[in-house]
């Protein structure tokens, strides 16, 4: 397990979506969860960097694990996820910030998520109110932006939730560079995507 | 003035006469309050030599700057004096709401001086500030004297009292306020009881305006996040109280047993912070203003009250070779009752067990025995057989018997919780802390185990004086505020500077903070040099240096304190022999001293 920790949160650095030490990763095991330790570097994890503590129970660990392991409790609770990362992926915050949802106009992203909704809260970090509401959306969607703060992915494994959030970044990235581009889209297939 | 309210009693026991001071804006912003202002305090009052049993000891009880205000955990004060035990200066804080009530009353905080003819006890209101006879008060434990003050002076008096340990002049007595909270460490209590003072009783509820709310409002929204989000302040400690650390120390091979002959308990769970949620807790509570709430209400199958806390827990249990959760428990609430200070009883019981285990001394005390470590808690209070001994501390009692390296202890002050064989910052915050050995000064484990605020590798000894001298420096100033430690663990300096501006309306930024913390740890460091501590004093126990851990994860270590010691002393400013030099002093604006 640490090695799929290690090279998925490598790649979230190398990638970009993640800054030295943000984000954070967990999977579930049955009633208990693995979960990255707080402030931990995700491209450069030790074993001692994984947390396991209770899905429904807290036990000693908590004083270790992340400050988002009550949102990552709450979507295994009310969700079949069985992995979840959660990134900072910086032009998919930054429009984030502009719009309520975000449409892929790229082939890829159209195919894997079709729409990201973007959802804003008082308090973006360790929030209870993040906690409640979020598994509803990810109930329905594989990934979801929490405004101004990051994505939360969910998947079976954490390479999976990793795709998500990968994918997510391209999309936006595309959007971004499309816009700075000033030209008019010849054909868009997205238009639909908002009843996704 | 905001944040200060300028006025500081001075209280005169011999001569039964009581003053109002002002000291000068100067001094309140050079150390702000609390510790720090408490060591000025006794530096300029109480000479070198003194003995702390004595008249000319003080006991100097200071709120801060923020105690009182709306922010959270301020509900904190100190009380300085020169310790019958270590002989040092030194400081403990309280939480409970006896600070937060000294300021409402108006008062920054009292002096208390010279000697009573028989017992007394203080109350100070807004009008007034009465010595009163204690007689009746005499010889109670500690809920029973706040229950009597209570009936006779009526409601919203908090009270700050001792036990018969500490009329006893118990050297390892603490002074407890609102029944249960403790200035556990240093035998304060014995300096009360040595003025013949039980109690002093405060009341007030003048209003604490801050000098820019929209800004503290602003500030303390932003704290209060911080507090909501991090999962040790808003889970870990809120749900388990201290003891959440028991598992995660003793997995690390940190937490000491059997006086720290091993660095693990194979028995930890059965007294760790899921075994008191699980077994014994029937309720929490928060000091003034606390949001996090760490306190345990427990019951066991025979008596009740508050706690036990991570270090009681430890040093009532697994340091004496004790699992039973019940028992610590009991003792703990017997402690409280009595007024004794919870980590020395223990480590001294704890030392007495080994050493009649090496047949060093005849005694009936064994490792495991709960039962006993009961009864001596009471003949220590009362100064019973060979409970009379331990209550002089372990330094003194193993001295006494030959076998001083089996006192866990730094400077007479008796060890807390953690074995710094597997975290060697820690080791050195022990060595060199002012006060003896305090896991508060610098709280090393801080960045070595919980990761706060970055991981560093616990047993590299690389890069921890640098990082050790800056906690101590930054803790200086937090209990000059003063505001709990727990606070450090969810924000940093940045936001308590913030705090300190909104509410005084003085414009304090961290690095102010940092200066006067070191300012605070220099002015107490020529304290103990004018006391005679020197260098030597600035070690650990034998076992801790030479003996390396059995076994678990800290296996093969000792304290590597020669290699640490020698760059603290050089980037402290101190010449070889851990002397601040001339340079340092004046930089800090000590070269009156």
């Amino acid at each position: 397990m640490f090695s799929q920790f290690s090279q998925i949160g490598r790649d979230l650095f190398v990638q970009g979506v993640n800054s030295s030490h943000s984000g954070n990763m967990s999977v579930r095991q049955g009633d208990r969860l693995v979960i990255t330790r707080r402030g931990s570097m995700l491209h450069n994890l030790k074993e001692s960097d994984l947390i396991e503590t209770g899905l429904d129970k807290n036990d000693s660990h908590i004083a270790l694990a992340s400050t988002e392991v009550g949102v990552h409790r709450s979507i295994y609770k009310n969700t079949s996820a069985l992995a979840i990362v959660h990134a900072h992926p910086v032009y998919a915050t930054a429009l984030s910030l502009v719009q309520d949802e975000i449409i892929p106009i790229d082939s890829e992203g159209q195919y894997l998520l079709h729409r990201i909704p973007v959802i804003g809260f008082e308090h973006t970090v360790g929030s209870e109110e993040v906690a409640r509401v979020l598994p509803d959306f990810l109930k329905e969607y594989k990934i979801v932006m929490v405004r101004g703060h990051g994505s939360f992915a969910v998947g079976q494994l954490l390479e999976e939730a990793y795709q998500w959030t990968s994918s997510l970044e391209n999309i936006c990235k595309i959007i971004y560079l499309t816009r700075t581009l000033n030209g008019e889209i010849k054909e868009s297939k997205g238009k639909h995507y908002d009843k996704w | 003035m905001n944040g200060w309210t300028g006025r500081i009693l001075r209280i005169n026991l011999t001569e039964q006469k009581v003053n109002i001071e002002e000291p000068d804006f100067e001094s309140y912003l050079s150390f702000l309050g609390g510790r720090g202002l408490g060591c000025q305090i006794l530096w300029q009052e109480v000479g070198p030599r003194v003995d702390p049993l004595s008249p000319a000891n003080k006991l100097v009880f200071l709120t801060g700057p923020l105690t009182g205000a709306r922010v959270p955990t301020s509900g904190r004060f100190t009380v300085t004096s020169k310790s019958p035990l270590t002989g040092t200066v030194f400081d403990s804080n309280s939480g409970g709401i006896w600070g937060a009530r000294l300021k409402k009353a108006g008062y920054d905080g009292l002096i208390v001086e010279g000697k009573a003819e028989r017992p007394v006890y203080i109350v100070i209101n807004e009008k007034e500030a009465v010595i009163k006879d204690a007689g009746r008060l005499w010889g109670l434990n500690v809920p029973d004297t706040t229950g009597t003050i209570a009936a006779a002076e009526g409601t919203g008096y908090s009270v700050a009292c001792i036990g018969p340990a500490g009329e006893n002049r118990v050297k390892i007595s603490c002074i407890m306020n609102d029944n249960t909270r403790a200035l556990g460490r240093g035998g304060l209590g014995a300096v009360m009881g040595s003025k013949l003072l039980k109690a002093i009783a405060v009341k007030g509820s003048r209003k604490i305006d801050p000098a820019q709310p929209d800004k503290l409002e602003f500030v303390l929204y932003e704290t209060n996040k911080w507090i909501k989000a991090n999962p040790i302040t808003s889970q870990g400690l809120p749900e388990f109280g201290t003891p959440v650390l028991v598992n995660l120390f003793n997995e690390c091979g940190i937490f000491p047993s059997y006086n720290f002959q091993q660095s693990q308990f194979t028995d930890a769970y059965y007294v760790s912070g899921e075994a008191v949620a699980e077994k014994i807790l029937v309720g929490k509570k928060g000091c003034y203003g606390c949001p996090i709430k760490c306190t345990r209400l427990t019951r066991t199958s025979r008596d009740s009250g508050e706690g036990p806390e991570y270090e009681s827990i430890w040093a009532l249990g697994p340091e004496c070779g004790i699992s039973d959760l019940e028992a610590v428990a009991e003792a703990g609430y017997l402690c409280n009752r009595l007024g004794l200070d919870t980590i020395s009883v223990g480590v001294t019981i704890g030392c007495a067990m080994e050493m009649a285990e090496k047949k060093m001394i005849e005694a009936d005390i064994r490792f495991g025995d709960a039962s006993r470590m009961c009864s001596l808690v009471e003949d220590i209070a009362y100064r019973r057989g060979l409970g009379r001994e331990l209550g002089e501390g372990s330094r003194n009692f193993a001295r006494k018997h030959g076998g001083e390296r089996f006192a866990m202890q730094v400077k007479g002050l008796e060890l807390p919780a953690y074995d710094p064989r597997g975290v060697q910052g820690m080791g050195l915050g022990f060595a060199t802390s002012n006060r003896g050995g305090c896991h508060l000064r610098a709280y090393m484990v801080g960045p070595e185990i919980l990761g706060i605020p970055k991981m560093v590798d616990r047993f590299s000894v690389e890069g921890k004086a640098g990082l050790t001298i800056f906690y101590q420096n930054v803790n200086a100033a937090m209990d000059s505020l003063i505001i709990c430690r727990f606070m450090g663990l969810a924000v940093s300096e940045e936001y308590f500077a913030r705090l300190l501006s909104a509410v005084t309306g003085v414009n304090f930024q961290p690095q102010d903070l940092h200066i006067i913390g070191e300012r605070i740890w220099n002015l107490e460091r020529m304290y103990n040099l004018r006391e005679g501590l020197s260098s030597a004093d600035d070690t650990l126990p034998e076992r801790l240096l030479r003996e390396p851990v059995k076994n678990g994860p800290a296996r093969g270590r000792v304290v590597e304190l020669d290699r640490m010691l020698e760059d603290y002393y050089k980037f402290r400013g101190w010449d070889v022999s851990g002397i601040p030099t001339q340079k340092k002093l004046s930089e800090l604006g000590l070269e009156v001293i």
